[in-house]
């Protein structure tokens, strides 16, 4: 089985922070799979999932993604980085921009550097933005300002964003914290759906373990920057579970090292 | 409290000092400020009728002014641009931005007429000294809108985009700009309208526009021309202000 992401020993601190975010973290997450990262707030999943990005410097440990090693140093070269897509948790959409222009968006590492900048989308571009979203369900949407959008139209137009960037992998923070149960299905079975069709692989954070059951081929604990198991979707046991969410034994709010 | 009793009394002697420094100090004539009415009485009877014939270089006054207006403020989003990019802590760094910020405020200090004055000396009487001395005195305001229009931009896209391999020009194009260009156009008006409304006493120093004419007239003792042409000014003043309200009500 082929590695979308290997990660080797990886500890991480957030500038000024006593207690590691990332603490000696192993990981393989496999290539045209699903995977959950599970856990609660602040047990270092956001930061997993940025770091894998390519937008954290200072870390120790290996971490390789597509095959290609990250240098703790340095961000990535910006060809490399189309070809991981990032969902972010509160959308990170412009607002003032139409749903098209913000697919579009995720185009712009695909363009030469100076159409990116002056010139128009190239039909090639157009296509893979239009399909993108129609794939999410909102091609009547296209012309629309963003700021007056649903959250669950917002997190549609993020997903497709993504998608018409035409990543190999998928990483996706929290993709539907903020929408009700219904809409968490819908955009779950979207994103899990649309990537499986592209052969991409996905790696999404969640608090919810029904949904990481139902989404994911495996399931990653995280817990204080450690990763608590590493299992097969069918073998998540709910003892496992419940021990991933027991109270802190430190001090309320110690766990709550969010990342911003 | 003591020390808090001590500074009001502090206070009130200062005050009542400066007051009897001035008055010791400054000539005021009982006499002068009783004659004061009668004068005044014979300056505006001089006014009145205010002189209709002086209706073309109204006109003329007018539209050097707006000139000077536009042109000045022209050269202010010119000097803002680089100026507000320097001034702004999302692109540069702070060995940069503060001392730029302290020149945008040394410059917001100076008033108008002081530059215009000198720039009368500098390139002589015109509409140019005024051009001049509106694009420099806007700028210390406008880049200072310009660098928070900037700042105040939300962070998250332009991650988003610098995420998915976009370049910094990019970024820029359509993540920042998207989200500045409301808040650019709303403060360039505002100056704008600030502008004009300055430059129409320029010309009493002789930087060009309708005040010119002002002065001409007073300086001549033609006080029913200037009154026509100062009662121009307030017209236009008004007029401007009913502009600002019509377009406040359209952008917000």
């Amino acid at each position: 089985m082929s590695a979308a992401a290997q990660i080797g020993d990886l500890s991480f601190f957030h500038p000024g922070a006593s207690l590691p975010a990332l603490d000696h973290v192993s990981l393989m997450v496999p290539a045209g799979e699903s995977t959950a990262l599970l856990g609660p707030s602040g047990a270092g999943k956001t930061t997993l999932l940025a770091l894998l990005d390519g937008r954290l410097r200072g870390w120790r440990g290996r971490v390789s993604v597509l095959g290609a090693p990250l240098d703790p140093d340095h961000p990535p070269a910006r060809a490399s980085r189309p070809d991981v897509g990032f969902i972010f948790q509160e959308f990170a959409l412009v607002e003032r921009s139409s749903v098209l222009r913000n697919v579009l968006n995720g185009r712009l590492g695909r363009m030469s550097p100076l159409r990116a900048v002056v010139g128009s989308p190239a039909p090639r571009d157009l296509e893979a933005a239009r399909a993108a979203i129609a794939d999410c369900g909102i091609a009547d949407l296209a012309e629309r300002r963003v700021d007056s959008l649903s959250g669950g139209q917002r997190q549609r137009v993020a997903i497709a964003r993504c998608l018409a960037q035409e990543p190999r992998l998928i990483l996706a923070d929290e993709p539907v914290s903020n929408l009700d149960p219904a809409r968490a299905v819908e955009i779950l079975t979207l994103l899990t759906g649309a990537a499986h069709a592209r052969g991409a692989t996905v790696l999404f954070s969640s608090h919810q373990p029904d949904l990481a059951r139902r989404f994911a081929d495996r399931i990653v604990g995280m817990r204080d920057g450690r990763i608590a198991f590493d299992v097969a979707a069918g073998d998540l046991s709910d003892v496992a579970t419940a021990d991933l969410y027991r109270e802190t034994e430190a001090l309320p709010g110690i766990g709550l090292r969010a990342m911003t | 409290m003591r020390s808090r009793g001590f500074g009001g009394f502090a206070a009130g002697a200062l005050v009542a000092g400066a007051v009897l420094w001035s008055f010791a100090t400054t000539d005021v004539e009982l006499s002068r400020l009783l004659s004061a009415g009668p004068r005044i009485a014979d300056f505006v009877g001089r006014m009145v009728p205010p002189d209709p014939t002086v209706m073309n270089e109204i006109v003329k006054g007018s539209a050097e002014t707006l000139r000077i207006a536009i042109l000045g403020s022209l050269g202010a989003v010119l000097l803002s641009v680089p100026l507000g990019i320097l001034a702004s802590e999302t692109m540069v760094s702070p060995p940069i931005y503060r001392p730029v910020r302290t020149l945008l405020a040394f410059i917001r200090a100076i008033p108008l007429i002081l530059v215009a004055m000198l720039m009368v000396g500098a390139v002589g009487l015109g509409p140019l000294p005024g051009i001049i001395a509106i694009a420099f005195h806007a700028t210390g305001m406008l880049a200072k809108f310009y660098a928070e229009a900037i700042d105040g931009v939300t962070r998250a896209p332009i991650a988003a985009l610098e995420s998915a391999g976009a370049g910094p020009l990019a970024r820029l194009r359509y993540a920042i700009w998207p989200q500045m260009a409301p808040v650019v156009a709303r403060d360039t008006i505002f100056r704008f309208e600030l502008n004009l409304r300055e430059s129409l006493i320029l010309g009493i120093v002789g930087a060009g526009g309708i005040g010119f004419y002002i002065q001409t007239y007073v300086r001549s003792f033609q006080y029913d021309k200037a009154a026509s042409v100062t009662l121009a000014v307030i017209g236009l003043v008004v007029a401007i202000e009913a502009i600002n309200i019509t377009l406040q009500r359209r952008f917000c």
